[in-house]
Order: C-alpha cells, then sequence, then structure tokens
C-alpha cells in the first residue's frame, strides 16, 4: 500500500494523521510498559521464595504461615499455589484468583493484550501490520513533510564498534578455554563427593590453579568463612542453578528471611565477579541489572513422525535496551528444557532493535511422553561487545500441560518476559533437586605449586 | 474551529489516565454521516455542509462506563472507493465496527452486505458491528424503513440503531453500546480457557487438587 494516488495535499492530510496516531501510540506503549513493569514487581515479590521449602504450608504470595485447620489456604486455579483468604481477589461469580494471577489478568485487558492474543488467532502473522501500516507510510514520506510532530527515527546504523570488538573475541578464547576446564574439573569433583555417601563435611576440596589470582580471592572468602554457613545446604538441580539462585537471592537481599542462605549467596557471586568472563556465564556471568520490559512470541508444536518438539521463535517486542547507555540492542533467545541444562538452543542475533524477528523454528528431539514434567525456559539475551551478555527477560512454559493436539495452542502467543526470578511453578524445579553438601577450603600451601 | 478541536483532541489523547482503550472504526459508504457522528460524539458539535474525509482520521475521546475509565480511540474513515487500501489497513487494529447508512439513501443500504464482507475479510474474527442507520431526522426523505434496518442487522448477527448526529439521536447511545459489547467479548476472551471459572463450575470438590498449568497462566 502506497499514497502515490493520492495528491500532494490529501498526502499531507493522512501523513498528519499518522503522526498523531504515532504520538499516541508512543504513549501508549509506555503506559503498557510501566503497567508490565509493576506486574513483574507485583510478581517477584509474590514468588515462593528458594529460600523457604515448598512444601511449607505458607501463602505464596504473602508468605505468611498457613494454619492445619484455621486460614489453611486454598489452591489458585489459575497459578496451582496455596493461597491464604487475604491473598485473593473475587472475580465475579466465577471464583476468585491470586493477587497475581489478578493482576495479570487485569494487565492483559488495560494493555490490549486480550486483543492482540483474539487477533492473532486469525493473523498469525509476526509483524502487526497495523501497527506497521503508519509507521512504514511515515518513515516512507517523513521527507516530503513539512510538518514535524514526531521526530523522525533515526535511521538503523551497524555498531562498528561491536563488529571490530569481535576480534578480541577470538584472542579470548584461550583464557576462556582454561576457565571452563577448571569449572569442569571442579563440578567433577563435586559429583565425587556427593556419589560417595561419606562425610562430606570432612572432604576437602584443592583446586590448583596458578593462573587466575582472582581465583584464589574467590576460594579464600570461602574458607575464611565459618564452617556453617559453608556447609548451607543447597538445593537445586545443577551447579549453575544453585549459582543463579543464590544471585536471586543475593539481589532480593534479606527479604528471604534466610539470612545464612543470603550471605552465602554474596560469597558466591563474589567469586563469580572475580572469575567473570568464565564460559559458564551465559547463565550466572556478568549480569547487568536491567528493568525487563517486552514480549517473547514463541509457538509450540509436537511432530508425532519425527519425535520432535518444533519450537518456533517468532519474534520480540518492546525490549528494553541492552545497552541502556548507549541504546544498543541485540537480542537474540536461547531454549532450554527444564529440568537440567540439556539441550540448550539459540536463534540468531538480531542487531539493532527492540522489537527482534526472528521466525525460526529449533527442534529438540524428545519422546511425546517424556515431556511430562520438563518446561521450556527461553531466555532473550542482548549480545554486547566480547561475548558480554545481559539478560532481558524469559518466559518459562510448562510442557507437561500443553495441549498439543490442540490447534489454538500451536499457534503464536505473546508471552510477557519476566525477571529471572525462581519460577512461580517453583514446585517443579525442586522436585528434581537433590542435596549436596560442599565445603570448599583453599589451603596455602599450594599456592607455591 | 479545527484548532480548536485538535488542542482539545492533544489533551485527550495525551492522558494516561484510563483503564482499558479501545479501537473503534466507523465505516460505510461516502456521505451517509460518519464523520458527522463521531464530531457530534466527541465534541459535540454538527456542521451541515458536507465535507469528504480524506483517507482517514481519527479522535480521541474518554469514557467512563461500567467503573472503567475507557479511552477510546475513533477511526472515521473516507467512505470513497479510491481511499480503500488505506482505510483496510486499519480495519484489523479495530475491536468494533460501526457500519453505517443512510436512512435517505437505498444505495448506502444495499452496501451494508458489502461493508459487512469487508469487515469479516480484514478483522479480527470476534469484531464487534453495530448497524447504524443515520440521519433518521429526515423522516420526510426516508427511503429504508426502520424495519428492514432491523432485519437485516438480524441476519447479520449485529446489533442495530437508528442515529442522527444533527439532532444528536442515540450517538452517544451507539458508541455506549459498541463499548460494553466489547467489554464483554473481553473478558469471554480471557475467561474461554479459565481453569478459575471451569474449575468453579465442575464443583468445589476440585479445589484441593492443584490445576494443571496452563499456557494464559501469569504464575
Amino acid at each position: 500500500m502506497d499514497l502515490g494516488l493520492l495528491q500532494a495535499l490529501e498526502r499531507e492530510r493522512v501523513l498528519e494523521v499518522l503522526r498523531r496516531d504515532k504520538q499516541l501510540r508512543t504513549i501508549e506503549e509506555d503506559r503498557i510498559r510501566r503497567m508490565k513493569y509493576e506486574l513483574q514487581e507485583l510478581r517477584r515479590r509474590g514468588a515462593k521464595s528458594f529460600a523457604r521449602q515448598y512444601g511449607e504450608r505458607t501463602c505464596a504470595r504473602c508468605q505468611r504461615p498457613l494454619g492445619k485447620f484455621w486460614n489453611s489456604g486454598a489452591v489458585c486455579h489459575s497459578c496451582s499455589h496455596r493461597i491464604c483468604s487475604k491473598c485473593r481477589v473475587g472475580v465475579g461469580a466465577a471464583g476468585w484468583k491470586c493477587t497475581v494471577c489478578h493482576a495479570y489478568r487485569e494487565v492483559k485487558f488495560k494493555s490490549g493484550d486480550w486483543f492482540l492474543e483474539e487477533k492473532a488467532k486469525k493473523f498469525p502473522v509476526t509483524t502487526d501490520k497495523y501497527e506497521m501500516v503508519g509507521d512504514r507510510l511515515l518513515k516512507t514520506y517523513h521527507v516530503l513533510s513539512h510538518i514535524s510532530v514526531v521526530p523522525p527515527t533515526p535511521p538503523p546504523h551497524l555498531d562498528y564498534q561491536f563488529l571490530s570488538r569481535s576480534g578480541d573475541l577470538k584472542n579470548s578464547k584461550p583464557f576462556t578455554k582454561s576457565m571452563e576446564d577448571l569449572m569442569v574439573s571442579f563440578t567433577s569433583h563435586i559429583k565425587k563427593i556427593s556419589t560417595s555417601q561419606n562425610d562430606v563435611r570432612g572432604d576437602l576440596l584443592r583446586v590448583n590453579n596458578s593462573r587466575r589470582g582472582s581465583c584464589y580471592s574467590t576460594q579464600k572468602s570461602l574458607s575464611e568463612t565459618d564452617i556453617n554457613k559453608s556447609s548451607n545446604l543447597f538445593k537445586g538441580p545443577s551447579l549453575p542453578n544453585l549459582f543463579k539462585k543464590s544471585k536471586d537471592s543475593d539481589q532480593e537481599g534479606s527479604s528471604t528471611g534466610a539470612e545464612e542462605e543470603t550471605s552465602c549467596g554474596s560469597e558466591y557471586s563474589g567469586g563469580k565477579r572475580g572469575s567473570s568472563s568464565s564460559s559458564i556465564s551465559t547463565d550466572c556471568g556478568p549480569f547487568e541489572s536491567i528493568s525487563i520490559t517486552g514480549e517473547l512470541e514463541l509457538a509450540l508444536a509436537y511432530n508425532t513422525n519425527t519425535s520432535c518438539l518444533e519450537i518456533t521463535v517468532g519474534a520480540c517486542r518492546n525490549l528494553n535496551y541492552g545497552d541502556t547507555r548507549r541504546k544498543k540492542c541485540h537480542p537474540c533467545v536461547k531454549l532450554y528444557m527444564l529440568p537440567g541444562k540439556s539441550g540448550k538452543m539459540k536463534t540468531t542475533v538480531k542487531k539493532n532493535t527492540t522489537d527482534p524477528v526472528y521466525n525460526e523454528v529449533l527442534k529438540y528431539h524428545v519422546e511425546r511422553h517424556l515431556l511430562f514434567g520438563k518446561r521450556l525456559r527461553a531466555t532473550v539475551w542482548h549480545s554486547g561487545t566480547l561475548k558480554r551478555k545481559v539478560f532481558l527477560g524469559e518466559v518459562l512454559v510448562p510442557l507437561d500441560g500443553w495441549r498439543f493436539k490442540d490447534k489454538d495452542s500451536q499457534r503464536f502467543n505473546w508471552y510477557p518476559l519476566c525477571q529471572k526470578a525462581e519460577s512461580p511453578e517453583g514446585g517443579a524445579v525442586e522436585q528434581d533437586g537433590g542435596e549436596l553438601l560442599v565445603r570448599v577450603k583453599l589451603s596455602s600451601n599450594n599456592q607455591g605449586v | 474551529m479545527a484548532s480548536a478541536t485538535a488542542t482539545y483532541g492533544q489533551k485527550e489523547s495525551s492522558d494516561q489516565n484510563f483503564d482499558y482503550m479501545f479501537k473503534i472504526l466507523i465505516i460505510g459508504n461516502s456521505s451517509v454521516g460518519k464523520t458527522s457522528f463521531l464530531f457530534r460524539y466527541a465534541d459535540d458539535s454538527f456542521t451541515p455542509a458536507f465535507v469528504s474525509t480524506v483517507g482517514i482520521d481519527f479522535k480521541v475521546k474518554t469514557i467512563y462506563r461500567n467503573d472503567k475509565r475507557i479511552k477510546l480511540q475513533i477511526w472515521d474513515t473516507a467512505g470513497q472507493e479510491r481511499y480503500r487500501t488505506i482505510t483496510t489497513a486499519y480495519y484489523r487494529g479495530a475491536m468494533g465496527f460501526i457500519l453505517m447508512y443512510d436512512i435517505t439513501n437505498e444505495e448506502s443500504f444495499n452496501a451494508v452486505q458489502d461493508w459487512s464482507t469487508q469487515i469479516k475479510t480484514y478483522s479480527w474474527d470476534n469484531a464487534q458491528v453495530l448497524l447504524v442507520g443515520n440521519k433518521c431526522d429526515m423522516e420526510d426523505e426516508r427511503v429504508v424503513a426502520g424495519d428492514r434496518g432491523r432485519q437485516l442487522s438480524d441476519h447479520l448477527g449485529f446489533e442495530f440503531f437508528e442515529a442522527s448526529a444533527k439532532d444528536n439521536i442515540n450517538v452517544k447511545q451507539t458508541f455506549e453500546r459498541l463499548v460494553d459489547i466489547i467489554c464483554e467479548k473481553m473478558s469471554e476472551s480471557l475467561d474461554a480457557g479459565d481453569p478459575a471459572v471451569t474449575g468453579a463450575k465442575q464443583g468445589p470438590q476440585l479445589t484441593e487438587q492443584p490445576a494443571p498449568p496452563h499456557q494464559d497462566c501469569a504464575c
């Protein structure tokens, strides 16, 4: 569609309307962004903390303990969490929802997402034509216009610095590799410890590494803590998760109420900073805390012929800038199958956009019945210079309840991106978590070795 | 007047103090009174002179309805065929439609079926449509009986109003009814697959069983 058929004056009139519309939409997007941010805050606060055992009878929202007979709570139909009577909001005659589910519903109304979802049923395209038509025309014709209500958007340009830095990236490989080796040996040691059922407390783990001073400081700080602290119990499926969780509890401060865990968490994150750019970095590496905005569009389908779970990553929209200072964003999407860290896959990196369109199909070869209890974790990352990844948000999609036969569920869906908090359906993660008791001590004698 | 309405619209459009935002499109043959209808509703003004709309235009009005502040972006489209590519591009973003004909113009009434097809083609499946027979103040020149309008609306599954932008008859009612219908559709869209609703219907014995994880669920 173009305005070529119209006379110059007519075109001007139409463009003026389009500009007003764009102005309106900009304001509206801003409102929606704030609204979704508030929702995320609410969800984060209400999320079950890892500091507490999941089985403990507390309200999933206010964390207050629930009684056995009195105020024993009831299960919210939307999120399946046990909720105390104070954290419920009535929705008509239909029943009640917990505060978070209710807020989520409200945001869907207020943001107009309900309509976008309905519309996507008929037009499962990734680029919203309606949103684009006005913008496209404005872009095409803004040269011709005399009135400039909305400043024209700067043309996209390549991030040259990023390109030139990518050379440095290769140079840093050997170093990264060595850190990887270190991590592998470290984890294998831990595996040994956990498999042997001996008293782990008595076990001493020595990690020899004379190459990196920073690692010493890490371990030193651990060795200096008293035994009680370093022998804290962690529940989690894997080491990276352990890092992640401790980091989360670190971020949330003492809101968890578990003092010891928090303090230990900060030690871990300290160590993480020390060993920056280690190859485990994608999940627990350099982390810049930016607010999470936007949504991710996914479509899931199960192909019974090939036994493949086919995940189509459609697009993202309204992402925050990964590099807030320079207003840059090169987003990519990574997919994992939870629990476990198996089957990591990622899309290509889109340059200079906060609304990337991927339309990439990623396939997991997995038997249908094995999807039970599994969840899909889709994370969005800004890949900045020097492999520096900035977390832009994540989406967790439970797969066992997924109606793959249902045609509707195979269509594209927009999922709001969330903070990398512990997932609200945390129970599923913990089910597979064993216990690991580790103490790390650095003997200063080894320094000369 | 143009400048006055522009500033008024400016203030309305930058206002963020509302709950929902609905987009409504007014369609129908040329000169049935779409622009007048919108001006009457948004500015409470009426000009008998006919000025053909160029392509598209919109006005913003915030109303208070069902305890909610609802901001309406009402798109006024050109009825003329030559603007059709522009106007149809905006069907997709509209939650509701006002399909208008002129009760003194047989041709505009006959075109309703075509407009309805356009909506079905270019809009979402659940598009809410109100059929409006405008200019009901001109009873002397009426050629489309009210019953014919009602019958057609029944046939198409739309609700029906006869209205007059000039005498301010049923203008507000039309928009408010459309807003109500969109509100209903909005609730339905989220409750359709909502375990909270279906669960409650299934009875209290299910309350202790965790519902299966749901794709639309917040948590």
